[in-house]
């Protein structure tokens, strides 16, 4: 006899039929639009804006951040400063922001509206706030708080 | 600001006119890595005067239907490599509107213009 194996009588595998329900749901594949949308400080800034309020100017915007990120009252802030910060948003961060779907932008009045994936950056960021991006998460607080009172 | 009139000769790939392009420089802007101004400024910033409007005019299109300028940003001046900046050598360049936009890893912005080569 020879000492062929018995394919019978190989010892089945349990692993061997992969199981296609555990493929990631494409839900969690929307996961990338959050880190896109986050993975730069001046669209954090701009996100942190649409907790306060979902419609904006695209110039009060770049006031606003360029307040926050040169720490100075927005009445403080010049010409030069709010330019600088308006062309990288009208250039790279809306448009990036618009393709992930976060929010909308109105050429003609020049404004930005939150869109559909808004709320899921939103409550991302939320999370991600208070412990990595404590210092824009402390200007982006304190400002709320002021409008509040 | 320094300018230079560095005239590049580039073949031209298009099939349809046989005619080599001149690329002219015609301005060239440093951009601080890590500084404070970000390079999708700095770089409209350089355009906008070879067109003698105010940056703010500069509006169509977006330079992010071109490049993700912050990309290019991110892999030539992002975070520190063991605490030292990126020491590597590089150049990035695209198109925007006519002009041909070259970024170098140490910050230097060119901006060149096409110019017809047998114009004479």
């Amino acid at each position: 006899m020879s000492n062929q194996p018995d394919p019978a009588g190989e010892a089945t595998s349990d692993a061997s039929a992969p199981s296609e329900t555990q493929l990631p749901s494409p839900d969690i594949l929307e996961i990338e639009t959050v880190y896109e949308a986050l993975g730069h400080s001046r669209r954090r800034y701009l996100c942190y804006t649409l907790f306060e309020d979902t419609e904006w100017s695209l110039t009060d915007l770049a006031t606003k951040i360029a307040a926050w990120e040169n720490d100075i009252p927005e009445q403080a802030v010049t010409e030069d400063q709010r330019e600088e910060v308006y062309v990288s948003l009208y250039h790279a961060h809306v448009p990036k922001l618009v393709d992930e779907g976060v929010i909308t932008f109105d050429e003609a009045t020049e404004t930005i509206t939150t869109a559909d994936h808004a709320e899921q950056v939103l409550a991302a960021l939320e999370g991600i706030g208070a412990s990595l991006d404590s210092k824009q998460e402390t200007h982006a607080r304190s400002d709320m708080d002021e409008q509040e009172q | 600001m320094s300018k230079s009139s560095d005239e590049r000769k580039i073949a031209e790939d298009d099939p349809t006119n046989g005619v080599e392009t001149h690329q002219t420089q015609v301005t060239q802007r440093h951009c601080e890595p890590n500084g404070q101004r970000e390079l999708t400024t700095a770089i409209i910033y350089a355009i906008a005067e070879v067109e003698g409007v105010s940056p703010s005019e500069l509006k169509s299109p977006p330079l992010y239907e071109s490049v993700d300028v912050p990309a290019i940003e991110d892999a030539f001046f992002g975070p520190d490599v063991a605490g030292d900046s990126r020491q590597g050598v590089g150049t990035v360049e695209f198109q925007y509107t006519d002009y041909l936009v070259k970024v170098q890893s140490d910050g230097w912005i060119r901006v060149y213009e096409p110019t017809e080569a047998d114009l004479s």
